[in-house]
C-alpha cells in the first residue's frame, strides 16, 4: 500500500526532452525542454489545455513515441535511443494503458480484451484466464467477462480498460484523460477506483485530465503550457 | 488459440464485408475453373479426333509424297474412259488397259506414295522410338461395264480399306476400334477381314458374311465401331493381303513389300520432337507428322473453340481475377485503415507488428479460402451449364499431311475418269466433336492455390499499412 512517503526509487528520469511535429512544412513544438523525475509509486496528474503537450508527454512516458531530443530514462534504459523490439518489451510488462476512449477491441468479450494485454508476455492460457479472471473481479466486472464492449456502459468499458491495464502487474499505469468520455458520478467512481489501485497495488500513475476534479486527488500536479511542464502541488513532503 | 479467437470474432463482425470480398474471388476463381474446364474438354474433343486419326498409341506417322506420273504419250492415254470405238460400249483403259464390259474392281493406293515395308523396321530401331507399323490405306474401286450400249454407265463406288499390321494391334487406325461383334485378326487370317459398323449397317454385313475387295471374297470376322469423332476405313485386311491385292497408282505396279505410311509410338511425349528429328533425318524425303502437327490443321467449331478457350476465355478470367484481387485489396484496405485505432492499441499492449500483420493476413487468407471453396463450387456449376449448353462441335481435318484420308469416288454417268492417283479424289474430312467439359483435379488445386494467394495479396497490402503504424499515431486517431 502507498503511504505517500515512500519515494526513494527513481523511475522516470527526462532531461532536455522536446518533442517537434512537422506539420504542412510547419513544425510545432509539443515538448519543449522538458525535465522531469517520478519515483516509484507516486501519483503524477498532468493537467493543461488541449493542445498543449499533456498526450505527448504520457506516451513518449510510455515508449509509443520517442522524443525529438533528449533522455527518457526508464528502469535504467533510454526510451528515446533504445531499439523498437526493447521499447515494445517494456511497454508489453511495465506499462499499462488507459485511454479517454477506452480503445477495447469492439468484436472480443470483455475477458478476451483483457487477455489481450497477456498475449505479448506468452503467458500460458490456463494462468491467463485465473489473471483476467482475477482482474474483472478486481474493477468489479467479474459477472460481465462474456460481455462485449458493445454491451458495456462507457464506465464499465473503462473498468475492463483499467482491468487490461493491470493484470500484467505493469510498474506504470498511464492513463490519458480517463473520464473524459464519462459522466461525473461514473468520473468519481473510476477516479475512486485508480485511487484504490494505486493505493493497494504501489503503482507510479501518470494521469493526464483537464479535469481539476480529478488532478487534485494526485500528489504531485504539473501544468502543461505550450510544451512546458511546471509543478504547481507537491504534496510528497 | 487466441488467434482463432480474434479472427472468428473479426470474420463475424466484418460479415458482410468479407462476404463480398469472397465472392469477388468466388466468380474470379470459379470462371478460371469453368474457363480451364472448357479447355480441357475443347482439348479432349481435339485429342479424340486426333486418336480417331492415328488410333490410340500412335505420337507420329510417316509419309511420303507420291512419285510424279512417268511421261506417257498422250494418245491412248494409259488411263481414260469414254465412249467405245463407233459410239458403242463405253470403254474404261486404266494401267494402259482397256476394258468395254465386265467388272473392274481394283484396290489403289490413295494420294500417298509409297515407302518400303522394311522402313518400319527401321524406324522401329531409332533411339526414342518405342514401336512402329506400316498400313495401307487404300480404296477399292468396282466400276460395273454396262452390257449393252444402250444401258447407261453406272457410277462407281469405292470403299476405303485399311491393310492393317496384325502384328501391331495397338497401333494404327484399328486400334482405335472396339470390336461389338466377331473377333479381332489372328496371325493365320487371310482372306478375312473386320468391318466397321456403319458400313456393316448400311450394307447388311453380319459377320461370316463377304465383302469383295479387288475381285477376292473376304469373310467378316469382325465388326467395330470408331469414336464419333472420327471418319474411320470401311473395311480392314491383314497388311499382307492388302499389299498382295493393291496397286500402286503412281506406276500400276503390285504395292508388295510396300506400305503408305508408319504409324510410330514414342518411348514418351518428351520424346516427340526428337523422334520426328530422328525420322526426317533417317527419311529425308517422308512427311513426318506429329499429333501436334496435325491438330494445328484441325479447323472448324473445335478449333474456335479450342481459340476461344485458350485466349478469350484465358484472358477474360484474368481480367476477373485481377479484378477480384484488387477489389479484396482495397477492401481489405480500407478495413484495416478503419482499424487503426485498434491495432494501435494492440501495439501500446505490446504486440509485435508481425503478429498484428499475421492476424490480418489470417483474416484475408480465410476469406481468400471461403471465395476458393465457392469458387470450385461456381466452376462446377459452370461446367455443367456448358455441357449442358454446349453445341456439338466440328472438325475438319486435312486429307493431306499424312492426315486421315477420306475418299470419294469421282466419275458420273457414261464416263470415268480414272487417273493416276486412282479413281478417287481425296477431300477434308469435317467430323462431328462431341465436348464434354470436366472440372480438373488441377483445377481445383489451382482454385486453392489462387484463393490462398488472393487473400495474402489482399492481406499482406493491409497487413504491411498495420506493420508500419506508429503507436503514438494510431492512437492519435481515436483522438
Amino acid at each position: 500500500m502507498n503511504t505517500g512517503v515512500q519515494y526513494e526509487t527513481l523511475i522516470y528520469r527526462l532531461a532536455g526532452v522536446s518533442k517537434i511535429y512537422r506539420k504542412g512544412g510547419r513544425e510545432i513544438l509539443a515538448v519543449r525542454d522538458l525535465d522531469l523525475e517520478i519515483r516509484a509509486g507516486e501519483w503524477l496528474a498532468v493537467q493543461g489545455k488541449t493542445g498543449h503537450g499533456k498526450t505527448t508527454l504520457l506516451q513518449i512516458l510510455g515508449g509509443l513515441d520517442r522524443p525529438t531530443r533528449g533522455r527518457v530514462e526508464f528502469g535504467g534504459q533510454d526510451l528515446a535511443t533504445a531499439n523498437e523490439a526493447r521499447v515494445r518489451k517494456v511497454r508489453a510488462s511495465s506499462f499499462g494503458f488507459i485511454f479517454q476512449t477506452f480503445n477495447l477491441v469492439p468484436t472480443l468479450s470483455a475477458q478476451e480484451n483483457v487477455e489481450a494485454a497477456l498475449i505479448p508476455l506468452g503467458v500460458r492460457l490456463a494462468q491467463r484466464r485465473a489473471r483476467v479472471a482475477a482482474a474483472l473481479d478486481s474493477v468489479g466486472l467479474g459477472d460481465r467477462a462474456q460481455h462485449l464492449p458493445g454491451e458495456l456502459s462507457g464506465g464499465q468499458q473503462q473498468r475492463v480498460a483499467i482491468a487490461r491495464a493491470l493484470v500484467k502487474a505493469p510498474k506504470v499505469l498511464l492513463a490519458d484523460e480517463p473520464t473524459g468520455n464519462l459522466d461525473e458520478d461514473t468520473r468519481d467512481e473510476i477516479v475512486g477506483l485508480l485511487d484504490t489501485l494505486w493505493r493497494e497495488r504501489g503503482l507510479t500513475l501518470v494521469l493526464v485530465s483537464h479535469d481539476s476534479s480529478v488532478v487534485r486527488r494526485a500528489q504531485r500536479i504539473g501544468v502543461m503550457t505550450r510544451g512546458r511542464l511546471s509543478i504547481r502541488q507537491d504534496t510528497r513532503a | 488459440m487466441f488467434f482463432l479467437t480474434y479472427l472468428r470474432r473479426e470474420l463475424r463482425r466484418r460479415m458482410r464485408q468479407a462476404v463480398f470480398i469472397a465472392l469477388g474471388l468466388a466468380i474470379g476463381i470459379g470462371l478460371v475453373i469453368t474457363v480451364m474446364g472448357a479447355s480441357s474438354g475443347v482439348k479432349a474433343a481435339q485429342a479424340k479426333v486426333l486418336r480417331a486419326l492415328y488410333g490410340i498409341g500412335t505420337d507420329v506417322t510417316v509419309t511420303t509424297k507420291p512419285k510424279p506420273p512417268p511421261a506417257r504419250p498422250t494418245t491412248g492415254g494409259q488411263n481414260a474412259a469414254g465412249p467405245g470405238p463407233g459410239g458403242g460400249h463405253a470403254t474404261v483403259c486404266l494401267n494402259g488397259k482397256c476394258y468395254t464390259s465386265g467388272t473392274i474392281d481394283t484396290l489403289a493406293g490413295g494420294d500417298q506414295g509409297t515407302l518400303s515395308a522394311a522402313t518400319a523396321g527401321q524406324i522401329a530401331r531409332l533411339h526414342d522410338v518405342s514401336a512402329a507399323a506400316g498400313g495401307l490405306l487404300l480404296t477399292d474401286n468396282r466400276i460395273v461395264l454396262p452390257t449393252s450400249s444402250s444401258s447407261p454407265l453406272q457410277p462407281p463406288t469405292s470403299v476405303s480399306v485399311d491393310g492393317t499390321d496384325i502384328s501391331h494391334p495397338h497401333l494404327g487406325p484399328l486400334s482405335n476400334g472396339k470390336l461389338t461383334n466377331g473377333r479381332a485378326f489372328t496371325a493365320a487370317d487371310a482372306n478375312a477381314d473386320v468391318v466397321d459398323a456403319n458400313y456393316a449397317t448400311a450394307n447388311k454385313l453380319k459377320v461370316g458374311s463377304t465383302v469383295t475387295l479387288a475381285k477376292t471374297k473376304f469373310t467378316v470376322i469382325g465388326i467395330v465401331t470408331q469414336p464419333q469423332a472420327s471418319s474411320p476405313p470401311e473395311v480392314y485386311i491383314p497388311l499382307a493381303r492388302a499389299q498382295a491385292l493393291a496397286t500402286d497408282p503412281g506406276t500400276g505396279h503390285s504395292m508388295r513389300g510396300k506400305v503408305n505410311t508408319v504409324y510410330v509410338t514414342a518411348a514418351s511425349d518428351a520424346d516427340i520432337g526428337a523422334v520426328q528429328q530422328e525420322i526426317e533425318h533417317l527419311l529425308p524425303q517422308a512427311t513426318v507428322t506429329s499429333s501436334s502437327d496435325l491438330a494445328s490443321e484441325i479447323t472448324g467449331s473445335a478449333a474456335s473453340a479450342a481459340k476461344l478457350a485458350g485466349a478469350l476465355g484465358k484472358w477474360l478470367a484474368v481480367l476477373v481475377l485481377i479484378a477480384a484481387f484488387a477489389v479484396a485489396s482495397l477492401l481489405t484496405m480500407a478495413a484495416v485503415a478503419r482499424r487503426v485505432p485498434e491495432f494501435g492499441t494492440l501495439k501500446a499492449l505490446g504486440w509485435r507488428s508481425s503478429r498484428i500483420v499475421s492476424q490480418v493476413l489470417g483474416e484475408s487468407v480465410s476469406t481468400g479460402i471461403i471465395g476458393g471453396l465457392a469458387g470450385v463450387g461456381l466452376g462446377f456449376a459452370g461446367v455443367a451449364i456448358i455441357d449442358k449448353v454446349a453445341p456439338k462441335l466440328s472438325a475438319t481435318v486435312p486429307s493431306s499431311g499424312g492426315g486421315l484420308q477420306t475418299q470419294v469416288a469421282g466419275g458420273g454417268s457414261g464416263s470415268v475418269a480414272a487417273g493416276p492417283t486412282g479413281a478417287a479424289a481425296s477431300h477434308a474430312a469435317t467430323i462431328a466433336v462431341p465436348m464434354s467439359a470436366s472440372v480438373t483435379v488441377g483445377a481445383i488445386i489451382l482454385a486453392v492455390l489462387l484463393a490462398v494467394a488472393g487473400g495474402l495479396l489482399a492481406g499482406s497490402f493491409g497487413g504491411w499499412r498495420a506493420a508500419r503504424l506508429r503507436p503514438a499515431a494510431a492512437l492519435a486517431r481515436v483522438a
